[in-house]
């Protein structure tokens, strides 16, 4: 689904990601670990053609993301608050994102029904602005709104963090079974990882730019990739 | 109080945006200052004898004592205008061992230092000598130059307290110009000789210099008002912003003209809903008055042309300038998603230009009975309605293309900086001075009427032309969007 080439960005001659090659399947829920500053946030940028890479290139469902828009057709995303419209109510944004997803009214209707749950009764039916919320709620709606049109692949940087436990097992299980049902590609980044390892099929670690384990989920992921992260912490406790 | 704190103003001020300003920014506000000091200084000298030559029969000290009264009103109304509340966010102060009394102390002390509060002097100071000095004695020179000088900061704690006020509710402001105005009234009509009773209030002070030390009453009373208020408000939840069931209009029946629509929808709420945008509306409301102003002319005396085209200019387009020197940074909190989005670059700026216009056109039939003043607005301004649409426009399109800087939407933008570039200073020369220029030159081929013509014609060139116009630019704009994303990231 996700070709990754050669793909390496510099700034000031520091690169801060470095790939040489990566593919990333057709359904797969890719999920990506990695301390503050490995590159995470910059690979999802670079798949939605955000920032220019300095090398390579990335190809998307057949599309380089650099010389076509194509892949917008197919692709959501939710990577940081800046992709909500403050000043928007949630339903004038979801609108608003539906309207260029050419979804129906209806439609709409529909798509949000599925959500009851994971809104909890505080995102619709608020005569409040999106700048007012909390921040867990935002996080919802953005990721709710990188749904909609049902992409073929859905691009999520750190969906988990800012929500309370019962909505991060709730969204744990809402991406599930969308892949599931519709078979869509995940690209999912976390700081946790039981929720990481938890729901990916595949997890990568990044360090420093670079991929420094590729491992498909078994029973022993989570183990594994705390093991990598750990070591380091425990030497300073002890 | 803690020095600290002042340590962190200090540093607060030495590397806020303030200073890393385009150095653009920074010298058009220079010249401001340099403008305005030196206007007042002038002003200064000049008004001695100007009361001297004017009011033969009266005191000229006493005459100007009579007119303080109403410079204080008009201070006011400016500093509300343009004096910047103590911005230093004290959220981060308040988990720390620091009194909340401290805090309010620093803020309001910390305001003083303010260019409002210095311009003043420039006046103030040649008056004291070159007027009351000569006449009074030293010690009731001094007594009236301190009551004066405590009048003004007054003034300052007064206008920090209402800024304060009408930051929460905004129509607060339009309360305070209709109650200047009523008690403009009030004293114009005689009722009650307001400023006449001030003026008296001062010649007293003249006499027994000893008095001025109860205006320090004033001050005090205001400075307290400020510290109770912001005692009041030092609280996260407060800092914040209110939080209550916001009036949410509904634009869906613009969606029924199809994608366009739902952008322009778009943009109707942002000028709606956030404070930025929305002063710029209201100050296209305002510049509708303009022509009362330029278009008045001195009898006798034929008003340049040059003064009708800048009136056209500023009066019919004055939504498309002052709106659409920040396009596309309007959007800029958000511009990574829209450019996530299945969106048509053509689109987006297509909405924009169809705003622009059908604002410009409504504002043509507005400013219409100007008309009654000179029967030729009715061309100039059509003239200069073509002219704005078909090349100021998309002038400003090309401008937004090194849009550098993201906009704070709640901030209010009359003196207001932030996201100002380079660019908007230099632009605002092109806009007048080419329509200018260009009159002149058809002016010298084809007469007056030509001349207007000329405007207008290579206005109605540039609308034929718009479609082509904003494909280019969409094309522009897409090679453009990482710059953009960046910019907009990094400012």
């Amino acid at each position: 689904m996700i070709q990754i080439q050669n793909l390496i960005k510099a700034y000031n001659k520091e690169i801060v990601l470095n790939i040489p090659e990566l593919t990333i399947n057709r359904g797969e829920i890719f999920g990506l670990v990695g301390n503050n500053g490995a590159g995470k946030t910059t690979m999802f940028n670079l798949v939605l053609d955000l920032i220019t890479a300095s090398k390579g290139q990335i190809i998307s469902k057949g599309i380089n993301v650099r010389e076509s828009e194509d892949w917008k057709d197919f692709t959501g995303a939710f990577i940081d608050e800046t992709f909500l419209i403050g000043y928007l109510t949630a339903e004038e944004y979801f609108g608003f994102i539906a309207g260029l997803r050419k979804m129906s009214k209806t439609e709409i209707a529909d798509f949000l029904a599925g959500f009851t749950d994971f809104f909890n009764g505080e995102i619709l039916g608020k005569k409040k602005f999106i700048r007012d919320f909390s921040k867990g709620n935002q996080k919802k709606v953005g990721i709710v709104a990188a749904l909609m049109g049902k992409p073929e692949i859905v691009v999520l940087d750190e969906p988990f963090a800012n929500l309370d436990p019962s909505s991060q097992y709730k969204l744990r299980k809402l991406i599930k079974d969308f892949a599931a049902q519709n078979g869509t590609t995940f690209l999912i980044s976390d700081h946790t990882l039981d929720n990481i390892a938890d729901v990916s099929t595949r997890l990568i670690i990044l360090e420093k730019g670079k991929i420094v384990r590729d491992v498909p989920k078994t029973e022993t992921t989570l183990q594994e990739v705390e093991a990598f992260f750990k070591p380091v912490v425990e030497a300073d406790v002890f | 109080m803690n020095s600290t704190l002042f340590k962190l103003a200090w540093r607060e001020t030495v590397r806020s945006a303030y200073w890393g300003k385009s150095i653009a920014s920074n010298i058009g506000l220079g010249f401001l200052a340099l403008y305005f000091s030196l206007s007042f200084l002038f002003l200064g000298f000049a008004i001695p004898t100007i009361l001297v030559k004017d009011f033969p029969d009266t005191d000229p000290v006493s005459k100007f004592n009579g007119i303080v009264l109403a410079y204080l009103a008009i201070d006011l109304i400016i500093r509300q205008l343009a004096q910047k509340l103590p911005t230093v966010s004290f959220k981060p102060l308040l988990l720390q061992n620091i009194h909340r009394k401290t805090i309010a102390n620093y803020l309001l002390v910390r305001s003083l230092l303010n260019f409002f509060n210095l311009l003043p002097f420039f006046l103030l100071l040649p008056v004291t000598f070159k007027l009351v000095a000569e006449t009074h004695s030293g010690m009731a020179t001094a007594g009236w130059f301190l009551s004066l000088f405590i009048l003004i900061f007054s003034n300052h704690f007064l206008a920090i307290y209402l800024k304060w006020r009408f930051n929460e509710a905004e129509y607060g402001f339009f309360i305070l110009l209709a109650g200047l105005a009523g008690l403009f009234a009030v004293n114009h009509f005689g009722i009650i000789d307001l400023s006449g009773a001030v003026g008296k209030l001062l010649d007293l002070v003249l006499v027994y210099p000893g008095l001025s030390v109860l205006f320090v009453l004033i001050p005090v009373l205001f400075y307290f008002l400020n510290v109770r208020f912001l005692l009041s408000r030092m609280f996260l939840n407060l800092v914040s912003g209110k939080q209550k069931a916001e009036q949410v209009r509904d634009y869906s029946w613009l969606d029924k003209l199809g994608e366009t629509g739902r952008f322009i929808a778009l943009e109707l709420r942002l000028i709606w809903r956030n404070k930025r945008p929305r002063s710029v509306a209201m100050m296209t409301v305002i510049m509708l008055a303009y022509g009362l102003l330029i278009y008045r002319g001195e009898p006798g005396k034929e008003i340049p042309e040059f003064l009708f085209i800048l009136g056209g200019i500023m009066i019919v387009g004055m939504f498309s300038i002052s709106y659409g020197q920040f396009f596309p940074a309007w959007h800029s909190n958000y511009f990574s998603m829209l450019m996530c989005q299945r969106l048509k670059m053509k689109q987006f700026l297509q909405s924009f230009y169809m705003l622009v216009t059908v604002v410009s056109v409504a504002c043509y039939f507005l400013t219409l009975p100007y008309a009654f003043m000179h029967t030729k607005i009715i061309y100039t301004h059509l003239a200069m309605l073509l002219y704005n649409l078909g090349i100021n426009i998309p002038l400003l399109l090309f401008i937004g293309l090194y849009s550098k800087k993201r906009l704070d939407l709640n901030q209010s933008s009359v003196m207001n900086y932030q996201g100002v570039g380079a660019m908007q200073w230099l632009v605002g020369f092109p806009m007048f001075l080419i329509p200018i220029g260009l009159f002149y030159l058809f002016k010298l081929a084809f007469g007056i009427i030509g001349g207007y013509a000329g405007l207008g014609v290579v206005g109605i060139i540039g609308i034929l032309f718009h479609s082509v116009i904003i494909d280019f630019f969409a094309k522009k704009y897409l090679k453009q969007k990482h710059q953009l994303i960046s910019n907009y990231k990094n400012s």
